[in-house]
């Protein structure tokens, strides 16, 4: 019995290994491409965000190549769907590396998708450059920073002080209470620094309610909220809950600023929650009206016919970063680009990115607030952290 | 071979783990679980506290994790199994998303944030005769007389208890096993991986889980085993059809409901004497043809 | 104290759409002894079927709830003629009858993402949105409106049951198939009709959900919670499936507004564990002898 199990086992596996490797095996760089990757949610609550990315990285290589693509040679972009999922991260790291054998990758959207991705950049000497991926372990693990990993936007302890900083120091709010998705990392996060600058600068906070990632009735917890009567109250998840969230606060007579961080902006919050969110603020990685952005918004929207998201903006900026450091390390080399990416210094559309060697994330980059007015995201300041 | 082969091959046979411990579970002792990824889960966080924590070695880790694992099964079937079916599911459904919230929020595990930097023990090797250990020791249960109880349960639980047989210590030492096969393999997963987040063990993994054990067929290991294999390299080969996956899994599960519930392997295992026997009829089939003598002995 | 009244009425209205998706549920486990899980998927395209004919047919309220309903009944049967009867047919164990159901879920949701898209889509306005302020009390009057409705269905549902020639047959299929099947019921029929009017009533909670909040794919996740307030009432009751419903909604609630929000769910899990454990039938349930 155990003979003939074993050989069963061995069977199916030599079976599977067959079909799985057979398939799909792209045949190693062609001698005058340079093949970068992309990874991000095309599937799940982040697709939309995600097929921004994508459409947006492949516009841009499409330019780059009509400029003469990069160290004289074509780029092609190679791109996969994480689905959100941690997992399938994974794999589909393993499998622009190892298979398709790019020289770089860009994204993911999701922290939950770089992390675990280090090791297989490392063991691939291949860096990638998350675009919105805002956890601080995504680049420095127990204070080291990981070589291969770097990222172009800022990072949630920056964005959750930001938020709470701009309340206390320019709304004047000495009371806030905080509304937060306990099932999520990114709203963990925010949630966390926030309740840390705010309360270092003097603030009190007297609500901190959860919700579980897919509820869609918050009245409990705003009820509970409303009784603490909080000047404002910080939001730090995704559009689909901000709309609801902030229609159900409405209708239940608070009247509290309403705050947010980068998880906020979209079409959808306007068309479902529009008088619900007039008058609220956000942190934003950047100030959609800045007229370096808009010639970025026209050609998007021509060639694709929607407006673009957040994510578009730093994916371009991503871009920008790879381009930078390629052309610095003069060679399609993962090992050389990622030494290079480590001096990057190039401005974008999201503003000035200065990588630091000791974290890899760019330094300096002040946040933008945002408020929204009649519908419209309205550029307050950039702020930064005193 | 390349990472990503051996990647694909590794998650494989985690699930199968994972799957073996549910086929004994669902395919032979009669009991839809919906909450399995609720066992992994407590392997997982536990095999990483040994490893991370208490700086123990990889396979008393897994073996400490499995013993946990078991254990809170013990606590949820003494809880639960007295229940009838549906009920049992909705409980198991409720357990699953209990582990994930109370993970969520324990910030001592990293909570929605995750658990980066586990050390990277499984490798290829280790999995493969893990799960080699497992098929053994399963087929070896299947066979005996315990296994035998268990079937009987699935079949018919009212005859069983007639029969002498004690339904419920059997309900639960199934699921104390299929929970420490879960606990493993959420070890093995951890290690992977290297990094946790309690999003990994939502309901969609046990309804992964409960989808491989279909297709390889209820009551059958080597269904089980080809089940995890192919399941788990096909979306990687029809990257472009995903979006249609999932959609092609539920209605491929209700077709296999109405009209093979036996799935790919019919209840049968697949050993070297049953593939000679199909040659064997395959060749003398002519032969069958013949009209068979009237009357009997 | 008005903390307390304003958080009730929270309570009941969450309960009030537990309520209406429960119940569809209850009343298809009562008459054929099985969960189905794909009731989830239902509601969802009920949302979606209002939607649709509120915004592209751009019909008036009253047609397109009432379609969207009638839409729905049909899909309902649909499934139940393609998933479930071959295994009826077939006596297969209950088990497949889940597994079955299970799969049709995970194919409705699926087929939306794939084709109508994962974006959430937001009803047109019908009710006026301002909430109706009793003192500093605020009952939205979609809620209003909702709990009329659901009161008026579940009413007319109580008489068709108890008050006419296809109800009673409902009652007998109930307790024995075979029986009123020998009693020159038509059994396969009455099946048809339960799921219909679960696929109706599956209709209304979808376009009220939708209407209340906001449609989306994933809708049939909330009906989880639906199917633990029908386990927790009582499954096979449906009085069972509305007090449950209600009530996990209130206690929900008032544990998220006086205890803890993060373990809101944990708790009400354990307070199913423990009602199972004191009362394995749930608070009203059918006892269901297994019969020899």
């Amino acid at each position: 019995m155990k003979k003939t199990l074993a050989l069963v086992l061995a069977m199916t596996m030599l079976l599977s290994i067959g079909l799985t490797g057979c398939a799909k095996k792209e045949d190693a760089a062609a001698a005058d491409t340079i093949k970068i990757g992309w990874m991000g949610s095309l599937s799940g609550d982040q697709a939309v965000w995600g097929e921004c990315e994508f459409n947006t990285v492949k516009m841009l290589v499409e330019e780059q190549n009509a400029k003469g693509g990069v160290l004289g040679k074509k780029i092609e972009v190679i791109g996969y769907d994480t689905k959100g999922d941690p997992q399938e991260a994974v794999n589909v790291a393993k499998r622009l590396t190892g298979q398709d054998k790019v020289v770089t990758i860009i994204g993911p959207n999701a922290s939950g998708s770089a992390i675990p991705i280090a090791p297989v950049l490392e063991a691939a000497k291949t860096p990638d450059i998350a675009t919105v991926a805002t956890n601080p372990k995504v680049t420095v693990l127990d204070g080291k920073v990981k070589p291969f990993n770097f990222r172009v936007c800022f990072i949630d302890p920056y964005q959750g002080a930001a938020a709470a900083g701009y309340a206390f120091d320019v709304l004047g709010a000495k009371s806030a209470a905080i509304l937060y998705d306990t099932g999520d990392d990114y709203s963990q996060g925010l949630t966390q620094f926030f309740e840390e600058t705010f309360v270092a600068k003097g603030g009190k906070i007297v609500g901190k309610e959860g919700f579980k990632t897919g509820d869609v009735d918050f009245r409990p917890q705003l009820s509970k909220i409303k009784e603490s009567a909080p000047d404002v109250i910080f939001m730090p998840y995704f559009f689909k809950e901000v709309a609801l969230s902030s229609t159900q606060a409405r209708e239940l007579g608070i009247t509290a600023t309403l705050l947010g961080g980068d998880g906020w902006p979209s079409e959808q919050l306007i068309s479902m929650a529009k008088d619900a969110v007039e008058g609220s603020y956000f942190v934003n990685h950047l100030d959609f009206s800045d007229p370096g952005v808009a010639d970025y918004k026209a050609r998007y929207k021509a060639k694709f016919s929607k407006e673009p998201e957040i994510n578009g903006f730093l994916a371009h900026d991503a871009f920008l970063m790879f381009v930078d450091g390629i052309t610095k390390a003069g060679e399609a080399n993962g090992e050389k680009i990622a030494a290079a990416l480590e001096n990057v210094d190039v401005t974008g559309i999201t503003g000035h990115i200065k990588i630091g060697k000791d974290t890899h994330n760019p330094e300096g980059k002040d946040a933008a607030i945002l408020k929204i007015v009649g519908g419209n995201y309205v550029f307050q300041q950039k702020y930064a952290v005193k | 071979m390349d990472s990503y082969v051996q990647g694909i091959i590794m998650l494989a046979g985690i699930n199968l783990m994972a799957v073996l411990g549910l086929s004994l579970l669902t395919g032979f002792t009669g009991l839809f679980s919906f909450g399995h990824a609720g066992f992994m889960a407590i392997g997982a966080y536990t095999a990483a506290c040994c490893t991370v924590k208490l700086h123990m070695p990889f396979i008393p880790a897994l073996l400490v994790a499995a013993i946990v694992t078991a254990g809170a099964s013990w606590v949820i079937g003494k809880l639960t199994l007295n229940l009838k079916g549906d009920y049992f599911c909705i409980a198991t459904l409720g357990f699953g998303e209990a582990i994930k919230l109370i993970l969520d929020n324990v910030q001592y595990f990293g909570g929605a944030r995750g658990w980066p930097g586990i050390p990277a023990y499984t490798n290829i090797w280790n999995v493969l005769i893990i799960d080699l250990i497992g098929v053994i020791i399963l087929a070896n249960l299947i066979g005996s007389r315990h296994g035998r109880n268990m079937i009987a349960v699935r079949e018919e639980e009212l005859a069983s208890q007639i029969v002498g047989i004690d339904v419920f210590k059997y309900k639960l030492k199934s699921l104390m096993i299929s929970a420490a096969y879960a606990g493993i393999a959420g070890g093995l997963l951890a290690h992977y991986m290297t990094f946790l987040q309690p999003k990994m063990f939502a309901m969609a993994k046990s309804t992964e889980l409960t989808i491989i054990v279909i297709f390889g067929g209820l009551g059958s290991i080597s269904g089980s085993v080809l089940g995890s294999f192919v399941l788990t390299s096909l979306p990687e080969m029809l990257r472009s059809f995903d979006k249609w996956r999932l959609v092609c899994y539920g209605l491929a599960v209700i077709i296999i409901m109405i009209s093979r519930p036996e799935g790919l392997m019919g209840g049968y295992e697949l050993t070297p004497s049953s593939i000679k026997k199909m040659i064997f009829n395959f060749k003398h089939r002519k032969q069958k043809a013949l009209p068979v003598s009237e009357g009997g002995k | 104290m008005l903390q307390f009244l304003q958080q009730l009425i929270n309570g009941l209205s969450i309960g009030s759409v537990y309520a209406l998706m429960a119940v569809g549920y209850s009343l298809v486990y009562s008459i054929m002894n099985f969960s189905n899980f794909a009731h989830g998927g239902v509601i969802m395209l009920g949302a979606y079927f209002g939607f649709f004919y509120l915004t592209i047919y751009k019909m008036p309220f009253i047609a397109a709830f009432a379609a969207a309903a009638l839409t729905t009944a049909l899909l309902a049967v649909v499934i139940e003629r393609t998933a479930y009867k071959p295994l009826r047919d077939r006596k297969a164990p209950f088990l497949y009858f889940i597994i079955s159901a299970m799969g049709a879920s995970i194919f409705l949701e699926n087929i939306v993402i794939a084709t109508i898209g994962p974006t959430f889509r937001t009803y047109p306005q019908v009710v006026e949105k301002a909430p109706v302020a009793i003192g500093s009390l605020s009952i939205g009057r979609l809620d209003i409106m909702m709990f009329i409705i659901s009161a008026i269905c579940l009413g007319l549902l109580v008489y068709v049951i108890d008050h006419t020639k296809i109800g009673k047959a409902i009652t007998a299929t109930s307790y024995s198939t075979k029986g009123s099947a020998l009693m020159g019921v038509n059994t396969d029929f009455i099946i048809i009709t339960v799921f219909a009017i679960g696929g109706l009533l599956a209709g209304v909670a979808g376009v009220l959900f939708g209407m209340k909040y906001t449609v989306y794919p994933q809708i049939g996740f909330i009906t989880l919670k639906s199917f633990i307030a029908a386990v927790f009432g009582g499954l096979g009751s449906l009085p069972g499936a509305v007090i449950g419903s209600v009530l996990l909604g209130v206690i929900e609630t008032f544990t998220s507004g006086y205890l803890s929000s993060q373990y809101r769910d944990l708790i009400a899990f354990v307070l199913l564990i423990t009602v199972l454990v004191v009362r394995p039938m749930g608070l009203m349930g059918k006892v269901t002898e297994d019969k020899a």
